[in-house]
Parts: structure tokens; C-alpha cells; sequence
């Protein structure tokens, strides 16, 4: 009973717990929001691939079916529909509304469209988990959907008015992001050699998950419309497979393609994510209830940042939103298993890997956009579902999902596997 | 609010007496509590604010008291020599009795809300002691192995003790069933073992009750399926050192804590939360209410007025300081 002894058991009641950031995040409380089911359509090349007939609502109506298929979810718990989407005109609200009626939900549960350009699907996701984490809903949806063979074009963009022109960091606002990404590859001096050889790895590395069936457990196939481009004759296919992997890549068969912005430029079809169609889907939910409901989980939501950068070098955005959701959640690059950094341009993605000292070999270990295409609201919701079944594949326990967004900014989310 | 001073003597628990409504009880100790004396202060609540009625002063440190549900002028006192002791407020300066059996620190005090005959003590030595005024030896000897922050009578049930150590465990004891063997035990925080300070039953549910420590979450249980916790409230910076359930909402529980604050917390099964769809008013809708921040040291007891207005609270804290406080004036509207 000396003062020592008390004095040694107090200090004890206030010394923090010795756990590493890492297993903090590992572990298991049951306000935590949980993801029981995330899938995804294939990715298809946006003009010529399996969905170029397929309109937004329809991919979106297609995995939301998939996601209740697959999941055995009772529709009528899902309290709200959250869509990430870029180029629908009204921002999709009314056609995914419908969409998700045809998909199976009653009229009971709510839908949301929301633009956050390419990290929609993201946003969507975050949102549906701050909404959980908030208490305003018990399970949501977190997806994303484009359309870019029916929906891409200028039409997208409102045209700017005389006073957003007249300010010079506004203006920037609307630079196209192939010009805007030559120069920062340019100012930024990353070669096209290294560029090529990036991206061809993104196709190799895709090539040989696809063939390996990698993809299939996140693929919900769907039957569409589909016409011939030559004989005009409408059938109807499956589409069950992404088709924008070319196989047999390598960096010296990307060396010989033209650039695309710039004469002396490094950016090419090659090296840059390809314009593609596709939807995907994630079921939240807080843990509570997903033991309640008898859903299995597969992995957890742990926290998301959200960053701003020069409009100018807009593709740095990772490198600005990664470090801010490791502040968020305590842990460094080394605890993390896979990175999904979305593939925008190789130039923009081989910098920020550079710059932030990733293990290359712990990024996008399936490939990414320029090997399997961005169809760009539905990439955010797309790599949870890459992520959690490659952690859960190769047992890693923590990932990163991150992405640069037109305009300038950046997003990141940090996710477990379970 | 009202203020009192424990000048010299750093608080370590309040009670609200159950037979008057403007009487409060505090321990303090000097130097933290880690060496010298200990004091019980009788405060009284009058129109000039908070006034010490008389106190007692304890060779050793004192951290934790109870009034008799018997004896209206009666409360016994834990210490940390190991004694408890047993005071009467008509008398001055020795205790009527004194019990000395723990071989260590006692940490906590609580008289049986039903039986009214009995009162637990727990203590560091890993042991929990049942004892009544009447009899000079303690009734029953429970072993916890591990040192016991905190021991309770169910108030619903006369022979259900429940008990939280430091092996992040909570026992529950039925104290009809011989041997003294607890019949349940529930592992807090089994990934990531904590230290568990403080628990409290809900004066509603049977079934229900919180349990908080040294990884700063309070987790509220139903006793029916202890598997795992039903809800976790996070908020607080350090261990959390007592909780206690308002006595008037069954949904509402208060917590002080290292990190200097007392809060106040809904596990979300209050109708006014209640909200359509899955596990609405049930699970997981838990959330704070407010924070009484006035502490500046360590907070380390708080207790609900069981009379009168609705949601008067006192909290002590080694701030040297008891604060008396409206419930309502923090939370908000409810």
C-alpha cells in the first residue's frame, strides 16, 4: 500500500494502450461501419466495347440487382441509394431513382445522385458511411455509374460564364485534362519511357489477373443490348468480362503510339486510363446491424480525406489526400497492403507513387484504369470491390483507395479486410 | 451550478443521499490519494450554495462511498489501508464501526438496493466482500484473482453482484449458489484487454448495464446475450473512471473521466430517438449529449440526484472541487 505502488497503478490507468495504429484499425467495434457485398459490372471500352448500347440507368439497375442477388440483403432495410456519376445530364437523379426501383427496392428506399467528377463513387461511398456513422441510416448503398459511349462529351460541361474566364486559377478549372497532364508530365519530368513501361505493367499485371479469374468473384454479369456496328443487327450478350485489357503489352509496343495532346508529348491512348462504361456497388452497414441481418462481412470503412491542389495539377491530388487520411487514422504507408490508386494517366500515378515512396509492388496489383478503363463516376465505388477481394486473396488486412479528381483535388479512403 | 471546495483533499467519489434530497456525500484524499489522509465530507444544499455540514477525517485515503439504505445518517467509506469504515453523521469524528479485512486498497463501496442489509466492497487485493453493519466478520469472500475496481448489487435483484477488474473482466455473482464461483463472466474487450475501472446497472433494464476503463470506450451490455457489447460510446480522451445511469431516463448514462470531463450519453433506446428501420431504437444509435467541462483535474466521481427536478448531477474530481449541475443545462433540450 505504498504511495509507489499507487502511484504505478494510476500511471497504468493512463498510460494509452500500446496497440499499434495498425491493430487499432483491425479492430472490431460494433458501431463500425461494415461492408457486406460490394460488385461491380465488367468495365467495357467506351464506343466499341459490350455496354456501348447500354445506358447509365441500365448498368446502374443491373449491379443494384446483383448487389441484392448476391448479397441475399432484404431490399426494404437498404434506407438510401447513394450514385456517384459524372456526366448525366441533371446529375442522374431521375433515372436512378427509377433504376433502382426496376433493380428489386421498394419505393420505401431513397436515392442520391452526387458528382464529385472521378471520385463520385467514392464520394458515394463515404457519404453512405458517414450517414451510418451519423445514425441517420442503418444500411445504404455507396455506388457509382458511367456511361461514357452514350453520355461523354462536351455537352458535360457547363460552358463558363465572363467572370469565372476573367480569373486566372478559375479558368484553369476547365483545361482538358490530357493538356493539363502533358505539362505537369513535362514540369514534372516524368519520361514517356517510363510512363510506357507503367502502363504496360498495368496491362500485364491485369492480363494475368483476368486470365487467373481474379476478377470474377467482383463481376456481376449482366445481359444487354448490344448492335453490330457493321450489320446494325441488334443481339442480345453477356457481358462478364472487362474487354479493354489488350493483351500482350509491353512498354516497347506502347513506345511506338503517337502522342495525343502534343506533338513532343509523352501521353498517348497507351498511357492513360481508357474511356470506358461500367457501374459498381457497395452494401454499408453499420456492424451491429450486419450480425443482426446475418450478413457477412468482408471488410470495413475506416475513415476518407478529402484534398484540394492546383486545378493545374490536378493529377497530384493522391499524393495531397493520401497523407491526410494517414493523419486521420495514424498510419503510415508500411501498414498498408494494397494501394487502388486510380490510373488517370500513368505520367500523374507514377509521380505521385514516386513522390509519396510507395512499394510499387503494392500498387494496383490487378492493374488499373489504363488496362481495364475509368468509366469515371463508377471508378470510386469499383475499387472497393478490387480491393477487399484482392486483401482478402492474399491476406492482407489494410487498404488504400485514392484517386485525383478534374479541377484539382484529390480523395482518399482507408478500408479493412475481414 | 454550485461549487464546493475540498480544499487540500482531491475528490475521489460523491453520493446523493437516498433519504435526503439536499444531502451529498464526498470522499477526498490528500496528495492525489497516493499518500495521507482521507476526509468524508457531508455537504448540505441551501439557499447559500453548497455548505460542508461536518467532516471526517481518515488516516489513510479514502476513494469511494455509500450511503446506508437502512439508516437515513449511516454511510460507509472505502479506504485505502484496506478498512471500511462505517460513519453516522450525528456523531463527530470516529466511525461507529471499522472492518478490516482487505489486504489491499479498497476502491469501491455499494449497499444493496433491495435487500437494504448488505453492502460490497471491492478492493485491489482481488477480492470482493459482502458485509452488513450487523456482524463484525464480512458475510462472504468472493475471489475476483485480479484487482477489483468496482463491485455492485444488482438494484433489481438481491443476490446478483456483478464485479470489473483489471483483467478487463466483468464477474457476475449469484450469491445463492454456493460455491462462491462467479457464474458468468464476460471478457470486456477480448482483441485488446483493458483495464475496466467502473461499471453501473440500469435502474430500468434488469438486463442492462456500462461498463468503462482504460481504452476510454463505455460499452453498455445486455446480460442476456454478453457475447458481445451492444453499443460502444467513444468521445472520452482518457480512462474512464466512474459511470452512473440516471436514476429518471433509462436511456441516459453519465461518465467522468481522466481526460477532465463529465459527459452525457443516450444508448439510443430513448422513445425520443426512436426512428424507422433496422435496429432503430435498439442498436447502435448511441450518442453524447453533453459535456460538463468545469472540472480541471481529474474527474472521478459523479451521482444523480434521485429527487425533485429531473437530472441534477454532482461530480468530483482532484481539482480539490464538487460541482453540483443541471443535467438539463448541458444537454440541450430534451
Amino acid at each position: 500500500m505504498s504511495a509507489s505502488a499507487r502511484l504505478s497503478q494510476i500511471t497504468n490507468q493512463l498510460t494509452p494502450s500500446s496497440l499499434s495504429a495498425r491493430d487499432k484499425l483491425t479492430e472490431k467495434h460494433p458501431d463500425d461501419v461494415v461492408i457486406t457485398c460490394a460488385l461491380r459490372t465488367a468495365l467495357t471500352k467506351g464506343g466499341r466495347g459490350g455496354f456501348k448500347d447500354t445506358p447509365a440507368q441500365d448498368l446502374l439497375a443491373g449491379v443494384l440487382r446483383g448487389l441484392i442477388e448476391r448479397s441475399g440483403i432484404d431490399p426494404s432495410v437498404v434506407e438510401d441509394i447513394h450514385v456517384g456519376t459524372v456526366l448525366a445530364p441533371g446529375g442522374g437523379a431521375t433515372e436512378f431513382r427509377a433504376a433502382s426501383l426496376v433493380a428489386g427496392f421498394p419505393v420505401e428506399t431513397a436515392v442520391y445522385s452526387l458528382n464529385r467528377q472521378c471520385s463520385s463513387g467514392l464520394q458515394a461511398c463515404i457519404n453512405i458511411a458517414n450517414a451510418i456513422k451519423a445514425g441517420m441510416i442503418d444500411v445504404g448503398v455507396g455506388a457509382g455509374v458511367e456511361s461514357m459511349s452514350t453520355q461523354y462529351g462536351p455537352q458535360a460541361v457547363t460552358e463558363f460564364s465572363e467572370l469565372l474566364d476573367s480569373h486566372e486559377q478559375a479558368k484553369n478549372c476547365k483545361v482538358s485534362m490530357g493538356l493539363l497532364s502533358e505539362q505537369m508530365a513535362k514540369d514534372r519530368k516524368v519520361p514517356r519511357a517510363a510512363q510506357d513501361a507503367f502502363a504496360a505493367s498495368s496491362f500485364q499485371k491485369a492480363e494475368a489477373a483476368q486470365a487467373a479469374g481474379l476478377f470474377d468473384d467482383e463481376i456481376y454479369p449482366l445481359e444487354v443490348n448490344f448492335e453490330d456496328p457493321k450489320s446494325g443487327e441488334i443481339t442480345r450478350i453477356t457481358v462478364a468480362k472487362d474487354d479493354g485489357i489488350r493483351p500482350g503489352m509491353t512498354a516497347e509496343s506502347l513506345g511506338k503510339i503517337r502522342p495525343a495532346f502534343a506533338k513532343d508529348g509523352s501521353i498517348h491512348a497507351g498511357n492513360a486510363s481508357q474511356i470506358s462504361d461500367g457501374a459498381a456497388a457497395v452494401l454499408m452497414m453499420r456492424r451491429s446491424t450486419a450480425e443482426k441481418l446475418g450478413q457477412p462481412i468482408i471488410g470495413k470503412y475506416v475513415a476518407a480525406a478529402i484534398a484540394g491542389v492546383e486545378p493545374l495539377l490536378m493529377g497530384i491530388g493522391p499524393w495531397a489526400a493520401i497523407p491526410k487520411v494517414f493523419g486521420k487514422t495514424g498510419i503510415t504507408k508500411d501498414d498498408v497492403d494494397i494501394f487502388e490508386i486510380n490510373e488517370a494517366f500513368a505520367s500523374q500515378c507514377l509521380w505521385c507513387l514516386g513522390e509519396l515512396g510507395l512499394d510499387p509492388k503494392k500498387v494496383n496489383p490487378k492493374g488499373g484504369a489504363i488496362a481495364f478503363g475509368h468509366p469515371l463516376g463508377c471508378t470510386g465505388a469499383r475499387q472497393v470491390s478490387t480491393l477487399l477481394n484482392e486483401l482478402r486473396r492474399t491476406g492482407g488486412r489494410i487498404g488504400v483507395t485514392s484517386m485525383c479528381i478534374g479541377t484539382g483535388m484529390g480523395a482518399a479512403a482507408v478500408w479493412v479486410a475481414e | 451550478m454550485l461549487h464546493y471546495r475540498t480544499e487540500g483533499y482531491n475528490g475521489y467519489a460523491v453520493k446523493y443521499s437516498p433519504f435526503y434530497d439536499s444531502r451529498i456525500a464526498c470522499v477526498a484524499s490528500a496528495n492525489f490519494g497516493l499518500v495521507g489522509n482521507g476526509r468524508l465530507y457531508i455537504l448540505s444544499l441551501t439557499a447559500a450554495g453548497i455548505v460542508a455540514e461536518k467532516w471526517f477525517d481518515t488516516q489513510d485515503s479514502l476513494y469511494d462511498v455509500a450511503f446506508s439504505e437502512l439508516h437515513e445518517n449511516q454511510l460507509a467509506v472505502a479506504s485505502g489501508d484496506g478498512s471500511i469504515k462505517l460513519f453516522d453523521t450525528t456523531l463527530t469524528e470516529l466511525p461507529v464501526a471499522s472492518w478490516q479485512e482487505h489486504t489491499r486498497e479498497v476502491f469501491s463501496v455499494n449497499w444493496n438496493l433491495v435487500d437494504k442489509s448488505t453492502f460490497c466492497s471491492a478492493s485491489w487485493d482481488g477480492s470482493v466482500k459482502i458485509w452488513s453493519p450487523q456482524s463484525q466478520r464480512s458475510l462472504q469472500t468472493l475471489p475476483t484473482t485480479s484487482c477489483t475496481y468496482s463491485a455492485l448489487f444488482s438494484p433489481h435483484t438481491p443476490h446478483l453482484l456483478s464485479a470489473v477488474s483489471s483483467d478487463s473482466t466483468l464477474r457476475l455473482f449469484d450469491l445463492r449458489a454456493p460455491p462462491p464461483q462467479p457464474a458468468t463472466l464476460v471478457p470486456i474487450s477480448p482483441t485488446a484487454p483493458a483495464e475496466v475501472l467502473t461499471h453501473d446497472w440500469n435502474k430500468y433494464r434488469p438486463d442492462v448495464l456500462a461498463t468503462a476503463g482504460v481504452d476510454k470506450v463505455i460499452r453498455t451490455w445486455d446480460l442476456r446475450n454478453p457475447a458481445r457489447p451492444v453499443l460502444e460510446l467513444v468521445g472520452h480522451e482518457y480512462a474512464v473512471r466512474r459511470l452512473a445511469w440516471s436514476p429518471h431516463w433509462g436511456d441516459v448514462l453519465a461518465s467522468a473521466s481522466y481526460d477532465m470531463t463529465v459527459r452525457v450519453w443516450s444508448d439510443g433506446t430513448g422513445s425520443s430517438l426512436a426512428a424507422p428501420g433496422v435496429g432503430a431504437a435498439a442498436v447502435g444509435n448511441g450518442r453524447m449529449l453533453g459535456v460538463m467541462d468545469r472540472h480541471t483535474e481529474f474527474c472521478a466521481g459523479v451521482d444523480w440526484c434521485l429527487f425533485g427536478g429531473e437530472g441534477w448531477a454532482a461530480s468530483t474530481g482532484w481539482d480539490e472541487s464538487v460541482w453540483v449541475w443541471d443535467v438539463g443545462g448541458i444537454m440541450g433540450s430534451r
